[in-house]
């Protein structure tokens, strides 16, 4: 009966666009957009009865029939025989009551149908563990495949932790589904049905009594477990909430220290865990409605068992095994009936679950057309490119070339559209209009890998995997020990790496908390050198490293990779003096381009930021020169 | 102190596991004011059980007196039965009903402190906890397994306790009745409580292995998928696939042998119940032929065996959510037995004669737990209202020196005084106050603006937006809103997407600033600002009040070339640097320490 994840936007595959091209734009049709969450409170997509659209979950089972023909053959017998039991316990009576028993004929039917039983649940149980585990397995292996085949656009469109969710929660409801409810639910349906027909045969009126009790049973039931499936989408998503205050108080562990804010943050959460206690007790509450009934319906039809079947017996219609008989039926049938509504929510559950990962795995991949695998020269030209997130345009008509084996720089204030830019420069994302051209053929002409294999990006914010310092440099798999090496000196990583008990081999941890943040910036661009790139993009790369070894790695740069196009976002005026181009950026348009001395000369907000950093720029050049 | 060891996948000394009944007593400690409805909860459950197994004593009894033997047949007695029986059946009712709300309450309030708990533990934990731990692995354990734990206790607590009581209840009568028939068939119970003896420390470690490989796998997807344009950029889809495909194959062994773990249960628990039953069968017989039992009650009998094994039954498909639970409840136990390592100390230090430093380190080392040790016996003060720079290379211990100022951690060994008094004497209201801290990597919340540049701002708190842009604009605070689109209405998504880096860095500018401390400490806070920005930035820091300390580490020299005071930071040595020449003249001359 857990309602693991709440059934929330499902969106079928149709109704997404085919999109043909690899124009993946945020704003189409993917099915979500950055904030629009999985768990937006009313989010789904679901009238409260509707059935959820996309493939029916009990597709997902084709590729196992066998597994599943399996499965449930095993528990309509071990059920079958079950049935018998009573029967066999009834006739026992009733011979000895004749005097007609044999003693060892009971005990092998007995024992014989136990062992039966045992080792067809036994078997059932197992097949049942390893047929959830392999759908799971199969199922993520899929999911991952698809992911990984996808583009930045999707990934930014899907956020990763919905991702995260797919990838988890809705896997785990389907597991369930092929756990639980693929066989229960046969095998309930077949022991309502066979103890009916079994409850007929000895009497059939006092049997309709008896019957009778299932309806009411499960009338009441399936009414209550609507409302509480209500409650439990509704708990889901206050646990939701409660797991984010959780998660940003663990992310936020050290402002919320620095600040003292942690009653701040118990509030929060109280908050949150209040709603979620009041509404466990709204959930028991129904509970307590429910379970009385169930208990007493089922006690009534004990009742009208002895008194309607005295009169039976009294009138030598019904005999001591019949009693015992229709005392053990009464207590199969009723269970089956509680099984199928608890295995009803599991299967809405799971339908939801499948419809969310349907929606990942039916995502068009995105087109790789391009055919050009010729080596890159490093010239690049930027052609009328525009890009917007929604209403806003990040990037407004941005034209510019780069000679290859140049450098260039991208200033300018904080939220220019820098990154951006430069994101758009390695085909992580695609501009809205405009293009971006490599030695004069569209960036979308190359073949992605061999593309990527010639471009050098070192991303603005730390990415370190949990992994070795090796793994981590040597992260693209053409990467030799001698580029290794060549990467690691240029970086200025050489004596760090010496200072480390495991060298090379040491492992770092997630977020690459133990690094400083200038090592982790230096081994992502040793990354990005490894790969011997011919062009090198730097997004604010000297934000975190110190004046002097910034100029001696830019300095090792142009040493140890001659004729390599560099692009720079920076916000150091001092270190980019020399470069052949400089573009100034500010709210997204290109204000001016051109050397230092041009636009010391032409572009008033050039000299302002200049201004702003002169006086140590000019005392570091003295320095220097001396 | 400082090197308290807090990461919680390594210690294996501690993986003791506690047993089942420790664990659950635990767990009930938590909510000691509610023990009353727990009381109340159980006396509606014997009531319930003991009203319970009247019904098929009533049932025997009328087979027996008024419907077997020809003889004594009195359909007339037997609708009487019926009537007690009625009533007995309407006290099972009232008693159902109380016990599903008073023991499903007391279920919930037992979740509902259980998670205050280990949230109040976290806000009670230090940077180092963090800071050992994955952010992903410890999200994982306090969600999934709190989760665990809030399935069992909304959703088979109640009938896991009341089939208790049941099965203890018809034991009873099956003895009480007939001890010999009901010691035979209570016979295949005590195998179960053997087999469930002897399986139970296995089930419950193999589903220790399937949620911590559960962990494993979520931390590895939030980190491929995070750092997925890196992947992109440098071609290596495949390492994605191939890091899942690994953690995917674990849990998938894991979690078979959890699951075949779990299932062990049920098919012998169904078994020895029917063997439960043909004890009753031949027994009864037997005792009957002998004269010793009277044969109606045989119906009783199996009513009452079904009675007790069926929820037996029950009880092994939910013992195997209690073992899960349990080993939920362990992991999170763990973390609920770290004690912070920064205790308030009484104030100890005598008042010295000359004036004390606003901030004084005196003889402090401080070194990682994993034993990197990053400064060495360092002295130096900083005194009041003063702007003073820490420079050096990157990984020559600014940070630490700055968390050691704000104390997220404590020094290895020396002190850090703050006015003169041993700073942990501080409580940690009065600290946070004085000393305010822009952390390298800026952290938003989900919100606005607004909830962010007042987070934790006690004095701001109810200002409405045109009180508050009254205070920024005096402290010179109002332009940085310029860059944000609708400034301080601005929504912020918890992944912070759509924001930059230098945004994020300008609200916590902001915030530290409202906040007015004594020392503000910026640890390369500005670094992804524009130099224009900054300035306006540096105007601020000017027009903080003339008491106000700065201490500013940065790259950038242009940051700190107003500091009246520059110390350099390398090797695990601070020195103070008389100048921005001398200074210079460091960092140029690299790890040179005079």
């Amino acid at each position: 009966m857990s309602q693991k994840n709440q059934p929330p936007p499902v969106k079928s595959p149709e109704e997404k666009p085919h999109s043909g091209g690899n124009g993946h734009q945020p704003s189409e049709g993917q099915p979500k957009g950055p904030e629009g969450g999985r768990n937006k409170p009313g989010g789904g997509r679901r009238g409260p009865g509707g059935k959820p659209q996309g493939p029916g979950i009990w597709s997902l089972l084709k590729p196992y029939k066998g597994l599943v023909a399996l499965l449930i053959g095993l528990s309509l017998i071990a059920n079958a025989v079950n049935l018998l039991i009573p029967k066999i316990i009834a006739h026992g009576i009733d011979a000895f009551t004749d005097h007609s028993l044999d003693i060892h004929l009971i005990i092998w039917q007995f024992l014989g149908a136990a062992v039966v039983v045992f080792i067809f649940t036994y078997g059932t149980t197992f097949i049942q563990t390893y047929a959830s585990e392999r759908v799971a397995r199969d199922l993520r292996t899929r999911l991952a495949d698809r992911i990984s085949r996808q583009n930045y656009s999707f990934l930014q469109n899907t956020s990763p932790s919905q991702l995260l969710t797919n990838l988890t929660g809705d896997v785990d409801a389907i597991k369930l589904f092929v756990s639980q409810a693929v066989n229960s639910i046969f095998a309930s349906f077949f022991v309502i049905i066979g103890a009916s027909i079994l409850l007929l045969t000895i009497r059939w009126q006092l049997a309709l009594a008896v019957i009778a009790t299932i309806p009411i049973i499960g009338i009441t039931f399936f009414v209550v477990l609507q409302k509480v499936r209500a409650l439990f989408k509704t708990s889901r998503e206050i646990i939701d909430w409660l797991n984010k205050v959780i998660n940003e108080s663990i992310l936020g562990a050290a402002l919320i220290r620095v600040i003292h804010s942690q009653q701040l943050e118990y509030a929060k959460f109280l908050e949150a865990n209040s709603k979620a206690l009041g509404l466990g007790i709204r959930i028991i509450k129904l509970f307590a409605a429910l379970v009385p009934v169930i208990i007493f319906t089922s006690n009534m039809a004990v009742l009208t068992i002895l008194a309607w079947g005295g009169h039976f017996a009294i009138l030598g219609k019904m005999s001591l095994g019949d009693f015992s008989a229709f005392m053990n039926y009464l207590n199969m049938l009723i269970f089956p009936v509680l099984i199928i509504g608890f295995m009803s929510n599991i299967i809405a559950s799971a339908q939801a679950s499948y419809g969310r990962i349907s929606a990942v795995l039916n995502a068009p991949d995105p087109v790789e057309n391009g055919t050009i695998v010729t080596p890159l020269e490093g010239a690049i030209e930027v052609r009328d490119v525009t890009l917007g997130y929604g209403e806003k345009k990040v990037l407004k008509e941005i034209s510019f070339t780069v000679p290859k084996g140049s450098r260039t720089a991208i200033i300018g204030p904080t939220a220019a559209g820098k990154t951006q830019l430069l994101y758009l420069l390695t085909g992580l994302t695609q501009p809205d209009t405009g293009s971006i051209l490599f030695d004069g053929h569209p960036l979308s002409d190359y073949r992605k890998e061999e593309f990527h294999r010639q471009i050098g990006l070192v991303f603005q914010d730390s990415i370190i995997f949990n992994m070795s310092i090796r793994e981590n440099i040597a992260f693209s798999d053409t990467v030799t020990d001698e580029l290794l090496e060549k990467a690691i000196a240029t970086a200025e990583l050489k004596e760090f790496i010496e200072t480390l008990p495991n060298g090379l081999d040491t492992i770092v941890s997630e977020r690459g908390t133990s690094l400083s943040g200038g090592q982790k910036q230096r081994i992502m661009l040793a990354r990005a050198l490894a790969i011997q790139p011919r062009i090198l993009l730097l997004d604010d790369f000297t934000a975190r490293v110190d004046t002097q070894t910034e100029q001696k790695i830019l300095d090792n740069v142009q040493r140890s990779y001659p004729g390599i196009t560099l692009v720079s976002v920076t916000q150091k005026i001092q270190s980019i003096e020399d470069f052949e181009q400089i573009i100034l950026l500010m709210e997204g348009e290109m204000i001016a381009s051109g050397t230092h001395t041009q636009l010391m000369g032409s572009c008033p907000e050039y000299v302002q930021i200049f201004q702003s950093q002169r006086s140590t720029s000019h005392y570091e050049q003295h320095e220097l020169q001396s | 102190m400082s090197s308290t060891n807090y990461n919680l996948s390594q210690n294996p000394a501690e993986e003791v596991r506690t047993s089942n009944w420790s664990a659950l007593r635990k767990l009930l400690d938590l909510l000691p004011e509610q023990r009353g409805k727990l009381y109340l909860a159980l006396i509606v459950m014997v009531i319930y059980a003991f009203v319970s197994m009247l019904g098929p004593y009533v049932v025997g009894y009328t087979i027996d007196h008024y419907i077997k033997d020809k003889a004594h047949q009195d359909y007339h007695q037997v609708l009487v039965n019926c009537g007690w029986l009625f009533l007995i059946y309407l006290v099972v009712l009232a008693a159902v009903y109380l016990r599903t709300t008073i023991m499903g309450g007391y279920g919930q309030n037992v979740l509902f402190s259980l998670r205050n708990t280990v949230f109040n533990k976290l806000q009670e934990l230090p940077v180092a906890f963090f800071a050992q731990n994955k952010a992903g692995d410890l999200i994982s354990r306090v969600n999934n397994d709190t989760d665990k734990l809030n399935q069992f206790f909304s959703q088979s607590l109640m009938q896991f306790v009341s089939s208790l009581f049941i099965i203890v209840g018809s034991g009873i009568f099956l003895v009480v009745l007939n001890w010999r028939l009901g010691l035979a068939t209570l016979a295949p119970a005590a195998l179960m409580w053997i087999f469930t003896r002897l399986l139970s420390p296995w089930v419950k470690k193999k589903n220790a292995e399937s949620l911590k490989s559960t962990g494993a796998m979520s931390a590895e997807i939030q980190e491929s998928l995070g750092n997925f344009k890196v992947v992109l950029a440098f071609n290596r889809r495949d390492y994605f696939r191939q890091r899942f495909m690994a953690a995917n194959k674990d849990n998938y062994k894991a979690s078979v042998s959890a699951g075949v773990a779990n299932n062990t249960y049920t098919p012998v628990y169904g078994f020895l119940a029917s063997m439960g039953q043909l004890i009753v069968l031949l027994v009864g017989i037997y005792l009957i032929a002998h004269g010793k039992f009277e044969p109606g009650f045989i119906v009783s009998y199996f009513m009452y065996a079904t009675s007790f094994y069926d929820p037996l039954r029950q009880m092994a498909t939910l013992w195997a959510g209690f073992q899960t639970a349990i080993a939920g409840w362990d992991r999170i136990s763990r973390i609920l037995t770290l004690e912070s390592n920064l205790p308030v100390v009484p104030s100890m230090t005598a008042v010295h004669a000359e004036t004390p430093a606003l901030l004084e380190f005196r003889d402090v080392s401080f070194s990682y737990p994993d034993g990197k040790s990053v400064l060495h016996h360092n002295s130096f003060r900083m005194e009041q209202g003063k702007t003073y720079a820490l420079v050096g290379p990157t990984g020559g211990g600014k940070t630490t020196t700055a968390s050691l100022i704000a104390r997220l951690y404590d020094p290895t060994s020396g002190m850090v005084l703050l006015n003169g008094k041993d700073i942990r004497s501080y409580t940690p209201e009065e600290r946070t106050q004085k000393i305010g801290f822009i952390l390298q990597e800026p952290l938003l919340f989900t919100g606005t603006v607004k909830d962010n540049i007042l987070y934790g701002n006690q004095q701001y708190k109810d200002y409405d937006n045109e009180a508050l842009t009254k205070v920024l604009e005096t402290s010179g605070l109002e332009t940085l809103l310029s860059r944000f689109d609708e400034g301080l209405d601005t929504k912020i998504a918890s992944a912070a997407e759509g924001i930059s880096l230098g945004q994020r860095q300008l609200i916590a500018f902001i915030r530290a600033v409202l906040r007015n401390p004594e020392l503000l400490i910026l640890d390369e806070a500005t670094a992804n600002i524009d130099t224009v920005t900054e300035k306006m930035l540096e105007d601020i820091l000017k027009r903080l009040p003339a008491t106000t300390t700065r201490v500013i580490i940065a790259h950038r020299l242009n940051t700190i070339e107003n500091a009246d005071e520059i110390f350099f930071v390398n090797g695990g040595e601070i020195t103070r640097a008389g100048s921005l020449h001398q200074a210079m003249d460091m960092l140029l001359h690299g790890k040179r320490v005079s």
